[in-house]
């Protein structure tokens, strides 16, 4: 699913995006479990990151416990 | 390098109403998010009739039961260690802190998983930034990293911005002014009370700050002091700093409220990740701005242990945004944290009731009368004295115990130090009805 709008329905810019979708990837990365933990563990860390930029910029609101972060 | 003046250019400039909407449809998560996992929250939304699919509005939020500090020790009380509000496993958690209780020995317990904890970090970051601090930034810690959450966020939050953190820890203040200058550190992380100390130190080591040392700007919690003008004013002299002023919680994790560099005279809430309500402490109705209240504050952070129209018995007087000039649409409050509508007292930064204070004198069968005396040091620290009065026949108790309940007060106060003064028996008042044990005899803040 791709969303063209933010949590207030403005259309995305390029970068938030950008921004969005390195989240998603991130966040399928994290629900892997063929990965070995020094992989597993820093994905989670970025995860975590990225979380407060996309939700900063009201790309999106969740919890990520479902994935350890 | 030129920086943009917000963290967040784009929530922090937010239009109201859009700002409205946004808290609207967090709230509802939220609250869908503690129903579904938190039984402390599905039971308290239960018994008030309330359901998430209800707030239609932002108004819908008086739907939605107040929490407070009492059924959350009471929660952990019934179920130690956490209650039954925890939102997901505890495997999940990175983080543990707490802070002191209102009764006895309990303390509240938070536990933090890795997107939260990051998330303490960011709010700093909000308001740390937004006070001037920038990557070049040379920032020290007077703080000493304990189980107590003080300034972990803070650190955290600097070292997200780029810039160069020193944390300062157990160390003595002499050692800590040596520090921040051979460091050349620009920005101080503290309390107001510690600020001042600090200053003093160094003047008695013959060094004075504001000349010597490349601090520019004092980020001061943990006391309303940083946001009183007349402490603000003998800091920012006695540093050649300017004092911004921040306020947080241990059971939101992290500061809802920062000064800008404006320094508009008061404290901007963090409002896309907060709700902050002003309401009349005793009937719980809204208050309109430029009126004292007490703040009740929701959260949409830390979702370990959500916080939901938490009352903290805070006092604020909230103004409009437009009261600074810095262009945020974020709401201010004059003042900062003026103080409380309860007796809970601060005191170095840690949190005192003087009901659980004596839950633990009570605890020692020698001790007849006491008091809780608070004072301030030489105008520069906040002391709190325990005065009682041993029970005849039980001289011989004195000498272990001041020292083993100096060691249990400090224990239940996240290492606080309580000083233990023997009175003559009968020099102390006795009650027969209702008992004034506390003094505090600090001077009274003028805003």
């Amino acid at each position: 699913m791709t969303t063209t709008t933010d949590l207030l329905g403005k259309e995305l810019t390029e970068p938030e995006r950008e921004l969005l979708a390195a989240y998603e990837r991130l966040k399928s990365l994290a629900a892997r479990d063929d990965l070995p933990p020094c992989a597993l563990s820093n994905v989670r860390k970025a995860l975590a990151s990225l979380w407060q930029a996309t939700n900063d910029l009201n790309l999106q609101f969740e919890q990520l416990y479902d994935v350890g972060v | 390098m030129a920086y943009s003046e917000y963290w967040n250019p784009k929530n922090e400039t937010l239009p109201r109403e859009e700002l409205q909407a946004l808290q609207l449809l967090k709230l509802r998560r939220m609250c869908e998010w503690a129903y579904a996992t938190t039984p402390f929250h599905r039971r308290r939304f239960e018994a008030a009739g309330f359901h998430p699919e209800q707030l239609k509005t932002l108004d819908d939020i008086r739907r939605i039961p107040f929490m407070t500090r009492e059924e959350w020790m009471e929660s952990q009380v019934q179920t130690p260690l956490f209650g039954d509000m925890l939102a997901t496993t505890p495997t999940n958690a990175i983080r543990y802190h707490l802070t002191s209780g209102t009764t006895g020995r309990t303390p509240i317990r938070v536990l933090d998983g890795m997107k939260d904890w990051d998330w303490i970090g960011e709010m700093w970051a909000y308001g740390v930034w937004g006070f001037g601090v920038r990557p070049e930034d040379i920032v020290y810690f007077a703080f000493g990293y304990g189980s107590f959450i003080g300034f972990w966020g803070a650190h955290y939050g600097c070292e997200k911005i780029g810039a160069l953190v020193i944390p300062g820890g157990a160390q003595t203040s002499e050692a800590r002014v040596k520090q921040i200058i051979e460091m050349g550190a620009t920005t101080v992380f503290s309390t107001p009370t510690y600020a001042l100390h600090l200053w003093q130190k160094a003047r008695e080591m013959g060094v004075d700050l504001a000349k010597v040392s490349k601090v520019n700007k004092l980020i001061l919690s943990g006391e309303p002091a940083g946001s009183i003008p007349a402490v603000k004013r003998q800091l920012e002299e006695a540093w050649g700093a300017k004092c911004g002023d921040t306020a947080g919680m241990t059971e939101l994790g992290t500061i809802m409220i920062f000064e800008c560099s404006h320094q508009p005279g008061g404290t901007h809430i963090i409002e896309d990740h907060f709700i902050e309500e002003t309401l009349n402490p005793s009937t719980g109705e809204p208050v309109g701005y430029g009126e004292l209240a007490e703040r009740v504050v929701t959260s949409f952070g830390r979702g370990f242990i959500p916080v939901i129209r938490y009352r903290t018995k805070d006092m604020v007087l909230k103004v409009p945004a437009s009261t600074c000039t810095c262009g945020r649409t974020w709401d201010i409050y004059e003042g900062g944290i003026r103080g409380r509508w309860d007796d809970m007292k601060l005191i170095r930064g840690t949190n005192v009731y003087p009901r659980a204070v004596e839950a633990i004198i009570r605890e020692y069968p020698a001790i007849d009368e006491f008091q809780i005396y608070i004072w301030r040091k030489d105008d520069l620290q906040d002391e709190i004295t325990i005065r009682l009065e041993i029970k005849p026949g039980f001289e011989a108790d004195w000498p272990e115990l001041q020292t083993r309940l100096a060691k249990d007060l400090a224990n239940a106060h996240e290492g606080l130090r309580f000083n233990i003064e023997r009175m003559e028996y009968g020099q102390l008042p006795h009650f027969e009805l209702k008992a004034r044990r506390l003094q505090d005899t600090r001077p009274v803040a003028q805003y």
